[in-house]
């Protein structure tokens, strides 16, 4: 299998507040893994180091064979090829659902606008969503502007996909419709790395688990595993407290 | 009522002033508004070389009095051999004073703007300027347009400084009617209606503007 990410003693710090301390992981084509863990335990960090959002103290982090870090000169091209979905969407508000998903096909990666806007048509159908094509982010549903910024991610062809929390700013009702479409795209084949809580998606569709508290890896295994046998005492309280 | 009708018929004379202080305040605002979106972009770069200059050029110029940046463009200038006209001088000195002022406005409006729309756009592959460009920047300006509305008043009153170096706007030229008619209330006053029309005028177009954007 093509391994698509391989990251390596990871260690990244605000200050002098050490957020990660030593984080190992490998992907490979087509996995999805589902991080968890205790809010504030480095799960987004480590998430934003990957796109490097965030630069890093030391570690290596090698994407399809290439490092990633602060002397990375194609870095942005780099980032059409890692999509990222938010919490909070992060649409932008002032562009209508198609305008913010043609911007960066059309200004990163130059296609021209009819074939952007074609291929738009094309993933928005698949999010369900081609009737809010002209719609303004304000005017959608936490859902839709979910669906929206993951539509927006995979204009650019992603080869691996980051979800930070994709459901948790949502009211519970809205939740089944993003997880469904994240679902489909893992079924599809899609490498994708997703930080959430939600368990039930876990189960269905991780193909490992891995539990970040404290900065380090405590437990890395099959939803299985983790799940009804957690070996680390952190685990289980972790899982207690959330199932 | 020799006094109203004294400002009646120099009426012709003064607006011709007045137009040239929409001339005058129009080209400032254009300097301003480039200076001011740069160097308040300027001030938020992690970039020292960039920031320290930026954070000077802002200090210096509020901390100073525009008739002395008027005068140090004017006067002080020639003797570095640098030989503006009275209009060009103005225009110069009132738009590098206002970019300071715009350039606060400027910062302060991409602050306003959340993280994450940076981080979005970043997370999309664009550039630094680009995300600027097409995702930062038209926000900002949404937001920031009462502010602006507000600098551009100013403006227009602060171009009278403009005077005192020989500018026939529309203070020079109230001062040339009153050395012919000694008419100092009713002339001042009659100017002073004049800018208040243009500036309520203007607080009026940016009002509009602004609810026009509101719905987009």
């Amino acid at each position: 299998m093509n391994k698509i990410l391989e990251v390596k003693n990871l260690h990244k710090s605000f200050g002098r507040l050490e957020v990660l301390k030593g984080i190992n992981l490998e992907i490979f084509q087509g996995e999805t893994i589902v991080i968890i863990g205790p809010s504030g335990g480095g799960k987004s960090t480590f998430l934003r180091c990957i796109n490097h959002l965030e630069d890093y103290q030391s570690g290596e982090i090698i994407f399809l064979g290439k490092k990633i870090d602060k002397h990375t000169s194609n870095l942005n091209e780099i980032r059409t090829k890692i999509g990222m979905v938010f919490q909070h969407f992060n649409l932008f508000p002032h562009m209508s659902v198609l305008e913010n998903l043609i911007l960066a096909p059309t200004k990163v990666k130059k296609i021209s606008k009819e074939e952007a806007v074609q291929k738009a048509k094309v993933i928005l159908e698949r999010v369900g969503l081609i009737e809010k094509i002209n719609a303004y982010p304000d005017n959608l549903s936490g859902g839709q502007k979910q669906r929206v910024a993951i539509a927006r991610a995979l204009m650019m062809e992603p080869v691996l996909m980051l979800f930070d929390e994709p459901t948790s700013a949502l009211d519970p009702e809205l939740v089944g419709e993003v997880l469904e479409v994240m679902k489909d795209l893992a079924k599809s084949g899609m490498t994708m790395i997703v930080v959430t809580h939600e368990m039930g998606f876990a189960k269905e569709v991780a193909d490992r688990i891995i539990f970040i508290d404290k900065g380090v890896v405590a437990e890395e295994g099959s939803p299985e595993e983790i799940m009804k046998n957690p070996k680390n005492e952190r685990t289980k309280s972790f899982l207690r407290h959330i199932l | 009522m020799e006094a109203i009708s004294v400002v009646i018929t120099n009426l012709p004379f003064l607006l011709l002033g007045a137009w040239d202080t929409l001339k005058l305040t129009f080209f400032s605002v254009l300097i301003g508004l480039v200076l001011g979106t740069f160097i308040g972009m300027g001030r938020l770069s992690k970039i020292k070389v960039i920031n320290i200059p930026s954070t000077v050029y802002v200090e210096f110029l509020r901390g100073t009095p525009l008739l002395v940046q008027i005068s140090i463009v004017y006067f002080g200038l020639p003797q570095l051999g640098i030989q503006l006209q009275a209009y060009p001088a103005a225009i110069v000195a009132l738009g590098l004073n206002s970019g300071a002022y715009i350039a606060e406005i400027v910062r302060a409006g991409i602050q306003s703007i959340p993280k994450g729309q940076y981080e979005a756009a970043r997370s999309l592959g664009l550039t630094h300027w680009q995300a600027m460009r097409y995702i930062i920047l038209p926000q900002a300006f949404k937001n920031i347009l009462p502010a602006l509305g507000n600098e551009f008043i100013t403006l227009t009153k602060d171009s009278s400084l403009a005077s005192v170096i020989g500018v026939t706007e529309l203070m020079r030229r109230g001062q040339f009617v009153i050395t012919r008619t000694f008419q100092t209330f009713s002339i001042y006053f009659g100017i002073a209606l004049i800018y208040f029309v243009m500036t309520f005028t203007i607080s009026r177009i940016v009002r509009y503007v602004e609810k026009r954007m509101a719905v987009a």
